[in-house]
């Protein structure tokens, strides 16, 4: 298991809203976006959309799914799943806890496969 | 049945016989607003009512153009009426079986003759004052006759008539010009791809329920070349459509949007594209149990029942398009530059049992009639397409055509040239083609010799 990553505290990322962890940070070659849901939680997925190359950290959370900001594609925060076309791949998941007032995100740990 | 390419007509002497040779309209020379190997295409061929008149004259009054399927003729004095370009035509069965084409235009003061949407009569009397004429054409009772001077000649006074009527396999074309091309040369490689749809059961087609028609904004060529060219709109423009077809709780699937596939592209204008899979399959559930693939495999050999004989798209230059896996065959009827009136027939094969057939009508309507969910989707961006061309630098702004340039090869499985399923090829030698027609001179552009006897 990979070392967790502290990316700042609750309050830095606006529920409804996603920061982005470059991949010279992470660790896993590709950027990683960590998402706070309007369930009051965070989640993270690989940020590159799977359908063409858009930030999924840039798109529109809604609940606990987030729309793709171009070609509006849905993918589920919690399992990654391509919800609708024109996606049809799920995107990679991260492990994300929240620790106190830190979140802490654990790059290439699937949430799916755990 | 047979039809007039069995017994040619002569073109009407009446056909421009008033206009002297200074009176033709000016010809636009568009070499310069279609490149075709390079892929772009000046957005003003699709709004210029000059270039629509030009199209008149030199796409659609020279070009094999779809009139109706044979099965909607069984007894002499069935007719139905559609039009060819902008000009109306009856098409009906004569008495010795032989379906013709006339103008439906009464000779006398021009009114519509013949009113009706389809149906069976024994002569086409006019409205207005009575002209009336028989099934073969021939003007046969004027009112009033013995009020017209004494070399009045009936003869001369029948219906103008389309003087070349062909049939390919259930599809009936007219054509203007007496001396094109045959149909099935004009045709080419495209008989491989229609024989996919058309040739399916050994008795062949029919068309059931009536003709749906509706009017869209938006120029004739943007439907025209979609068929011809472009499965690339699919995933985008029917994303919604896709999922409520796709099987419920299985999600967006990537074999839809990474299928395989070819797109065949003709030099007279025509093309279609298909993916292609070993499972390809009919959508309609009745439709699909109804097929003996293995006998469809004998019958149209692997390649066909692969790829273009079920999903897939289709046109016919200029104006006839197809879905094969829904049985919709249309005409793009073109209405001035900004407008189409959309004519969709349900084709079936004659053998399917009935129930069968209305699972393929009913699964028609659901996606491609006129409130189809895929339909309405490509409706809806021809027409905002349209809509935004009006303006100056709108309309100055060329259109990119360039997907899949140099992609076009002999593949060695389908015949003529092929492209990669998601390309601009057909849609490229669409435009080639319409660029070369409407570059040269029409039969209607050559001085007539004058017919013996005759003073002018």
């Amino acid at each position: 298991m990979s070392e967790a990553i502290n990316i700042g505290t609750i309050d830095d990322i606006d529920e409804g809203e996603a920061k982005v962890i470059p991949a010279e940070e992470n660790g896993t070659g590709e950027d990683i976006a960590v998402f706070h849901a309007e369930d009051g939680n965070f989640y993270a997925l690989d940020d590159t959309c799977t359908h063409e190359t858009a930030s999924l950290a840039d798109g529109w959370i809604e609940g606990t799914e987030v729309e793709c900001p171009v070609h509006s594609a849905k993918f589920c925060l919690k399992s990654g799943t391509a919800l609708c076309m024109p996606a049809t791949l799920a995107a990679r998941t991260h492990k994300v806890e929240v620790s106190g007032n830190d979140v802490l995100l654990y790059p290439a740990v699937s949430v799916v496969d755990a | 049945m047979s039809t007039t390419d069995s017994c040619p007509s002569e073109a009407n002497a009446a056909i421009g016989k008033m206009r002297g040779s200074e009176h033709g309209p000016k010809n636009i020379d568009v070499s310069a607003l279609v490149d075709a190997e390079g892929g772009l295409i000046d957005r003003s061929i699709y709004t210029d009512p000059g270039i629509y008149d030009q199209e008149m004259r030199r796409i659609f009054a020279r070009s094999w153009l779809f009139l109706a399927h044979a099965s909607q003729f069984k007894k002499p004095g069935d007719f139905f009426t559609t039009f060819m370009g902008q000009d109306p035509v009856i098409v009906t069965m004569d008495k010795t079986k032989t379906i013709r084409a006339y103008l439906n235009s009464c000779r006398h003061r021009g009114m519509r003759l013949c009113r009706a949407d389809a149906g069976a009569t024994k002569m086409f009397t006019c409205t207005y004052h009575g002209w009336s004429f028989d099934l073969a054409g021939a003007l046969q009772t004027v009112p009033n006759e013995k009020a017209y001077p004494e070399d009045f000649d009936k003869k001369q006074w029948g219906l103008i008539e389309v003087p070349r009527v062909a049939e390919y396999k259930g599809l009936l074309f007219g054509n203007w010009d007496k001396d094109a091309e045959d149909l099935e040369e004009t045709l080419g490689d495209m008989r491989y791809y229609l024989d996919a749809m058309l040739d399916r059961d050994p008795e062949g087609t029919e068309v059931i329920g009536g003709v749906m028609k509706w009017e869209l904004e938006g120029n004739w060529k943007l439907a025209a070349e979609q068929f011809a060219t472009d499965w690339y709109h699919v995933n985008m423009s029917h994303a919604s459509a896709l999922m409520v077809m796709s099987p419920t709780g299985k999600g967006p699937k990537a074999e839809i949007v990474a299928t395989p596939g070819r797109q065949f592209l003709s030099p007279n204008g025509h093309g279609a594209g298909f993916p292609t899979h070993p499972k390809s399959r009919f959508d309609a559930q009745a439709v699909h149990e109804h097929y003996d693939y293995d006998a469809l495999r004998e019958r149209l050999g692997d390649a066909a029942v692969e790829g273009p004989m079920t999903t897939g798209h289709a046109t016919v230059f200029p104006s006839f398009s197809y879905l094969p896996v829904n049985g919709s065959i249309r005409i793009w009827h073109p209405k001035g530059p900004n407008k189409i009136e959309v004519w969709a027939w349900i084709l079936v094969d004659k053998s399917m049992p009935e129930d069968v057939k209305d699972a393929q009508r009913l699964y028609n309507l659901r996606t491609f009639g006129p409130s189809g969910i895929f339909e309405a989707d490509d409706g809806e961006n021809w027409s905002e397409i349209q809509a935004v061309s009006g303006g100056f630098v709108t309309n100055s702004v060329p259109l990119n055509f360039q997907m899949g340039i140099g992609s076009e090869r002999e593949d060695g499985v389908y015949p003529g040239q092929t492209s990669e399923l998601y390309s601009d090829a057909a849609g490229r030698s669409f435009y080639r083609h319409w660029a070369e027609l409407m570059n040269t001179p029409a039969w209607h552009e050559r001085p007539a010799p004058a017919p013996a006897g005759e003073s002018a």
